[in-house]
């Protein structure tokens, strides 16, 4: 009996996760990207105008390679150890951020406000 | 601590270690940071069931500071010490509620409060709330993870259940 209700809760955390991650993929991508090192917003970039272009993020001695190609963006290289954050593709089809935890580096969607330039500093 | 019992514990460590740097090798379908099938985690979820807590404690804490040695990914240590920290404040207790037949149960709790405990540190560490947006994943990964390790370590008890009396 008690295996049941272990079971049930197990079976309830697995589908609330299940339900979680199909809200967060079919989350509809916007067109302001901001790029965060450190929880500091470094760029604010609105890829609807943004021209091809590759920034270099550097913290503490590191780097990631910041590439924006067709109204996308993404990490391109990266000197950290697993590259998850160059595995993870191009930011577009999902609201997931893409993280570099070993570089504290977020590259996120944030609401579209409409005045920010192509690329801001 | 008897010659004996410090030798277990030491092959189970060594055991624990091999298995950590070949699964390093083996490439992820999925890339989220903490996504991975924690195969290491076979032998604790072993060990939780047939040592005490303290030596439970050991075998972990060498593997995740060797483990961080040998990849030299220290910022992975970090994660991982609070994951496995709040795995096993879990799993330790769960042992006397659930028994061996039943050890897939213990091991999925422990591996999503692993990743509870991740997502914990890298939530305090990055101050970015937006990761919260991982956890789904994480969640559904540590059940599939979870469930996988401790059937490995439910068909690792029985088979050395008849070895164990006799070298007891």
């Amino acid at each position: 009996m008690k295996y049941k209700i272990i079971g049930g809760i197990i079976a309830a955390v697995f589908l609330l996760g299940v339900i979680g991650s199909v809200v967060v993929m079919t989350a509809q991508p916007k067109n302001t990207v901001q790029i965060l090192s450190d929880g500091e917003v470094l760029y604010t970039i609105d890829l609807g105008t943004a021209e091809d272009t590759t920034l270099t993020v550097e913290s503490g001695g590191h780097y990631n390679i910041v590439e924006i190609k067709d109204r996308q963006i993404r990490v391109k290289d990266a000197d950290c150890p697993d590259k998850t954050c160059v595995g993870m593709g191009w930011l577009s089809s999902s609201s997931m951020p893409i993280v570099c935890l070993p570089h504290k580096l977020v590259i996120q969607f944030t609401d579209d406000t409409g005045d920010v330039d192509a690329l801001t500093r | 601590m008897k010659a004996k019992k410090l030798s277990e514990l030491a092959l189970l460590t060594a055991a624990a270690l091999i298995i950590f740097v070949i699964e390093l090798q083996i490439p992820y379908p999925f890339p989220i940071p903490g996504i991975k099938p924690g195969f290491a985690n076979i032998i604790t979820v072993y060990a939780v069931y047939h040592y005490r807590a303290h030596e439970v404690a050991a075998i972990a804490a060498v593997r995740i500071l060797l483990g961080a040695v040998f990849t030299g990914n220290f910022m992975a240590l970090i994660y991982s010490a609070s994951g496995t920290l709040l795995c096993l404040l879990a799993m330790l207790p769960l042992k006397k509620l659930i028994d061996e037949n039943h050890i897939w149960m213990t091991s999925v709790i422990g591996a999503v409060l692993h990743n509870t405990g991740q997502m914990a540190a890298a939530l305090i560490l990055m101050q970015t709330p937006q990761l919260l947006l991982y956890y789904p994943f994480l969640i559904v990964s540590g059940c599939f993870a979870g469930a996988f390790t401790g059937l490995c370590a439910q068909f690792i008890t029985k088979r050395l259940s008849k070895y164990r009396k006799v070298i007891r």
